[in-house]
């Protein structure tokens, strides 16, 4: 965990749950897995507070327990989870696009709560639809609870681990903690559930008679307190499913930029009937053959099989090397090369970033040492066409950046300056990693920077909502146009401003938040991929 | 009947040499010593040695080696009269140069395969140049070195710098406009193979806006190479501007020394209010 990772972690916990469960979390990442006593000793607070963060943090799935083999349980708290709370958003608006409002509500529902039953979900997120639609209509829970069977299908969400059916003689003491088990084929499997009804409105004036009688009834029901049919199943979301999404966007995005639409729309193909067999750290996809690919086209693409071929063919040769082709049988065997891909993106980023703090021509300097892997500086300048004095000046500002480093090759065995080589080189891994530690620090500042804007506006802020509260209130009680308009004169014209200008500030910071996050993302991915692939090697 | 004793020609040694030197006229690109014993079958190996030894020391043959053996060429008569007043030395510096053609030599090679002293290569040198017999060239590669060459000859590429260079000093300008027509002559074609420009395309290829393909050609086709082809055609980047480097943060240059509580902090950052008011 680097310095830069924890602070991120500790104003997120911070934003989201708190004081108490931001000092737990942060002790938590810093110093790894504690149990029990040492936390509250540690940290300085009551057991009560401790236990309430921890069970918080294991609600939201950021934390988690262990029994260790002494007795006792340890507590931990993941800091890729906690980073992952930037990418909510993210979660919410890829739901939207693929299964519209419903899906939306249901992700975020799901992200809200950290872990809820099915049934739960279906009646928020029907009584939330409801509310958006227009008088007399409601959300039936059918429909929300089909898009919820379809967000388990592709895997969106999926159950959380559950305690196990007691089964074990009674006699053995009970464990300190229980083992929470899932069974692999049961992950994504929904319980049969009746789920008959529809969404209700908060407000009580809009119901008509028959809603009046439909009020009482939910009070008889929930007078007798019948434990839903679906209790002790969980769902959460999985977030390992929404980055394996967002890896295959940028792949797909990044092959219509280099290429046109219909490869792209072919590569997406490839992906998506790779989704489920694939798992998300495979440096390659299981082989499609052509004919696959071309039954799976999406109906609107009319190409021939020919074309779809030729298409194949020439993504094969392409020098990103997205697609390989590892047969022949059934017409050519294709893979997508997942690792491959995210150096790819990994590279560009890099070399994005070069271009745009440096210049151009250091960018050019930048590719050209990323081709020809090590060159003397005299290289350096015919290749690159550039003066000397320039090449030499770009050179030794990216390495004092330390985007490209120095490899010495003696000639003689005393190391003399001018009888050894000295090589330009970039090390990739190395560069991936400091700019993902300095993404970490800029969102940090980016958020300090929010939460500062929105101290500074505290006085306007609170004013402004009292003001509102006040207005909402005369018009529930039928006040006049007159009276209205006197509490809105209460905020005047510059204090508006800077509240518009307040709202366009910290709608920037978050926007920008989220950009960050993207470069975030494939700089993570690409690194992360570099570990599986050492982990593998023999 | 008397015998008539047919006195065995002796060849006039003179007549010997006009011979040859006639011979040599006749075929310019020289000749070769059966070419000699064939036209004048009345000489002997001893005195066409003799005859040949005295034209080389005058000057007014040269000796070459070749597969079939050793090869007599006429001199430039021109140089022949130039050379007239130098001394062995100074004759064995020039054919030094010669030999360099249009590279040039170095003034330390010359002393290495002349075995001469530092001292009399200056000297010589200074004489030849003053009767323009050779010139100096300043090296691109070097600057502070001086290539030596004939006078007459174009100095070569690697010396110069080619097209790139115009009095020694990089045409940083020319290169510019020459890679941004370049690029977008490659934007309106689709492929295309190029020779002279090979070393301008690479830095397209290492601005990242072309990429180049190798693919096998027959023998024959317009330009070819060994069997191959390259064919260059431009792209766009693989991805937009990435997220990082459009918040402040991301260019700033002072990122290392910001703390919350410092000096230089996020919440008083003037970049990001600059950046903000936008």
């Amino acid at each position: 965990m680097t310095q830069a990772e924890i602070k991120l972690c500790s104003l997120l916990l911070q934003e989201h749950f708190g004081e108490i469960v931001e000092k737990i979390g942060t002790y938590l990442v810093r110093t790894g897995g504690q149990p029990l006593r040492v936390i509250v000793s540690d940290t300085g607070t009551s057991l009560d507070q401790v236990k309430k963060a921890l069970c918080v943090l294991i609600q939201h799935n950021l934390g988690t327990y262990q029994i260790q083999k002494r007795g006792f349980v340890e507590y931990s708290v993941q800091c890729s989870r906690v980073l992952c709370i930037l990418r909510y958003p993210r979660y919410i608006y890829t739901a939207k696009t693929l299964y519209g409002d419903t899906g939306e509500l249901i992700v975020e529902e799901l992200l809200l709560n950290g872990k809820m039953p099915m049934s739960a979900v279906v009646t928020k997120v029907a009584d939330r639809l409801t509310e958006t639609m227009e008088d007399g209509k409601t959300m039936d829970y059918t429909e929300v609870s089909s898009t919820f069977v379809r967000l388990a299908d592709t895997h969106f969400v999926q159950r959380c681990p559950g305690v196990p059916d007691a089964s074990g003689p009674s006699d053995s003491a009970a464990p300190p903690a229980p083992t929470l088990v899932i069974d692999e084929k049961d992950m994504y499997s929904v319980p049969r559930l009746n789920l008959i009804g529809k969404g209700k409105r908060r407000r009580s004036c809009d119901d008509d008679d028959n809603g009046e009688h439909k009020a009482k009834k939910q009070k008889q029901d929930l007078e007798s307190q019948e434990p839903p049919p679906d209790d002790g199943i969980y769902w959460q979301v999985n977030r390992d499913r929404f980055h394996q999404h967002f890896r295959d966007q940028a792949i797909v995005s990044a092959v219509a930029n280099r290429m046109d639409q219909t490869s792209s729309e072919i590569v997406r193909t490839m992906l998506r009937m790779s989704e489920v067999t694939t798992s998300s750290n495979a440096a390659y996809t299981q082989p499609l053959s052509s004919n696959e690919i071309f039954r799976s086209l999406p109906a609107g693409y009319n190409i021939g099989k020919q074309v779809l071929d030729q298409y194949l063919t020439l993504l094969a040769d392409d020098p990103l090397e997205f697609i390989g082709k590892s047969g022949d049988s059934g017409g050519g065997m294709y893979v997508v090369n997942l690792h491959k891909a995210l150096a790819s993106l990994a590279t560009a980023t890099l070399e994005s970033i070069v271009q745009e703090r440096f210049g151009s021509r250091c960018a050019r300097i930048f590719r050209l040492l990323l081709r020809k892997k090590h060159l003397e500086q005299k290289q350096v300048e015919d290749f690159a066409m550039i003066p000397a004095k320039e090449a030499k000046d770009m050179l030794y500002k990216m390495l004092s950046e330390n985007f490209v480093s120095l490899q010495e090759i003696p000639k003689t065995p005393d190391h003399a300056p001018s009888r050894t080589f000295y090589l330009y080189t970039v090390n990739v891994l190395a560069s991936t990693r400091m700019l993902l530690h300095r993404c970490y620090k800029s969102v940090a500042n980016l958020i300090e920077r929010r939460q500062y804007e929105t101290r500074e506006n505290k006085r306007l802020l609170e004013k402004s909502q009292r003001v509102e509260a006040i207005l909402a209130s005369m018009q529930a009680t039928g006040a006049e146009e007159v009276q209205l308009q006197e509490i809105e004169e209460m905020i005047t014209a510059p204090e508006r401003q800077q509240l518009e200008s307040l709202k366009h500030t910290v709608n920037k910071i978050d926007a920008s938040e989220n950009q960050v996050d993207e470069t975030i993302f494939l700089l993570a991915s690409y690194v992360d991929s570099t570990v599986v692939a050492a982990a593998k090697k023999p | 009947m008397a015998e008539v004793k047919v006195k065995p020609e002796v060849p006039d040694p003179l007549d010997v040499e006009n011979r040859i030197i006639e011979l040599c006229h006749q075929f310019p690109h020289g000749i070769t010593d059966q070419v000699i014993q064939n036209e004048m079958p009345h000489t002997d190996a001893q005195q066409r040695a003799m005859a040949i030894n005295r034209l080389l020391s005058m000057g007014q043959l040269d000796l070459l080696r070749s597969n079939a053996g050793l090869l007599y060429r006429v001199k430039d008569s021109q140089n022949t009269s130039k050379m007239k007043g130098s001394d062995n030395q100074e004759k064995l510096v020039y054919q030094i140069i010669e030999d360099a053609g249009n590279k040039g030599i170095w003034s330390r090679d010359i002393r290495y395969k002349s075995n001469l002293p530092l001292t009399e290569i200056n000297k010589i040198l200074k004489n030849l140049e003053s009767k323009k017999l050779i010139k100096a060239v300043k090296s691109v590669a070097a600057s502070k070195k001086k290539v030596y060459m004939l006078y007459n000859l174009q100095p070569d590429r690697s010396v110069t710098g080619g097209a790139w260079y115009s009095d020694q000093d990089f045409e940083s300008e020319f290169v510019e406009v020459l890679n941004q027509q370049c690029f977008k002559f490659l934007q309106s074609k689709v492929e295309l193979s190029m020779e002279d420009i090979e070393t301008i395309l690479n830095t397209l290829i290492y601005d990242g806006k072309v990429e180049m393909t190798i693919i096998a050609a027959k023998e024959g086709t317009v330009g070819s190479v060994d069997g191959q082809m390259k064919l260059y055609r431009a792209v766009n980047p693989i991805i937009q501007p990435t997220g990082l480097v459009r918040t402040p943060c991301g260019l700033c240059p002072v990122f290392d020394d910001c703390h919350e509580g410092g000096e230089i902090s996020p919440s008083n950052c003037i970049y990001m209010t600059e950046w903000l008011e936008f």
